[in-house]
């Protein structure tokens, strides 16, 4: 059985990464969501999302991603995706996140991504 | 060809109920010896459709009936719930840029389902929704 939704957070080199564990259902999505608005609250304009541990999720708990995606959209943030299981990216894809966030295979990856980004930025 | 294995449930309206269809789903793919990665869209496809299912399934029998029949080729999934029903044909393709700066940023089960699947169909009336999806395992 899928195991319980967990969520840890931590801010490396001015990046918020979010990890996530277990089923991303509505209540997941909105508390991955939770964590990035107390951290947007306090600057925060660069997020990863590590969705690795996660294999199964629902369109419900992304939609609250969308939510984040606008928000750093319109204060020239970034989110990228990591360690994305391939019917997770498929779904991402599909529902066209990737048109206004990045992927990399990992957490590392992600923050070189966000560090050349914060670069171009100013 | 290993035999078709099948697997059939009613499904009660309660919080997380999709995980026992996952489960019920990841145990008939061990059956078969069909590898984990094999099936990872058959996990999206079948979240959706009993989440939509559920959430469309009506006050008075607020439950869905699932079924899923596997070989080591193809996964059928057939999902029916029993509420008002809707004309498939007027659901229009989400679209995230129509979805950013609005309060609505639900509404993409539907098209998860048709995108990630093989072969869909829908047939809905007032009496409910059945969905037949096929998905290739290979």
């Amino acid at each position: 059985m899928e195991q319980p939704f967990r969520l840890t957070s931590e801010v490396r080199d001015n990046c918020l990464v979010i990890t996530t564990a277990g089923y991303v259902n509505n209540v997941g999505g909105e508390a991955i969501a939770a964590e990035f608005n107390r951290h947007f609250e306090k600057g925060i304009r660069h997020v990863v999302i590590n969705l690795g541990q996660s294999r199964v999720v629902n369109s419900v708990g992304m939609s609250f991603l969308i939510e984040i995606i606008e928000r750093l959209e319109e204060s020239g943030g970034k989110l990228v995706f990591s360690d994305l299981d391939p019917a997770v990216e498929k779904m991402l894809s599909i529902m066209g996140l990737f048109q206004y966030a990045g992927k990399q295979k990992t957490v590392a990856d992600a923050l070189v991504s966000l560090a050349g980004a914060g670069k171009a930025d100013g | 060809m290993t035999d078709a294995v099948t697997l059939k449930m009613t499904l009660p309206k309660i919080p997380d109920i999709e995980l026992v269809a996952l489960e019920g789903l990841d145990r008939l793919a061990r059956h078969l010896g069909i590898a984990e990665e094999k099936i990872g869209e058959a996990r999206i496809i079948v979240t959706e459709a009993v989440v939509n299912a559920l959430e469309h399934s009506g006050e008075n029998n607020p439950s869905v009936r699932l079924e899923f029949t596997m070989t080591t080729n193809d996964l059928s999934i057939f999902v029916r719930d029993y509420g008002k029903g809707f004309e498939p044909a007027s659901v229009e393709d989400p679209d995230i840029k129509a979805k950013l700066h609005t309060k609505n940023k639900r509404g993409w089960g539907l098209n998860l389902m048709k995108s990630m699947s093989d072969d869909f169909r829908i047939e809905s009336n007032r009496n409910g929704t059945k969905i037949t999806i096929k998905k290739l395992l290979r």
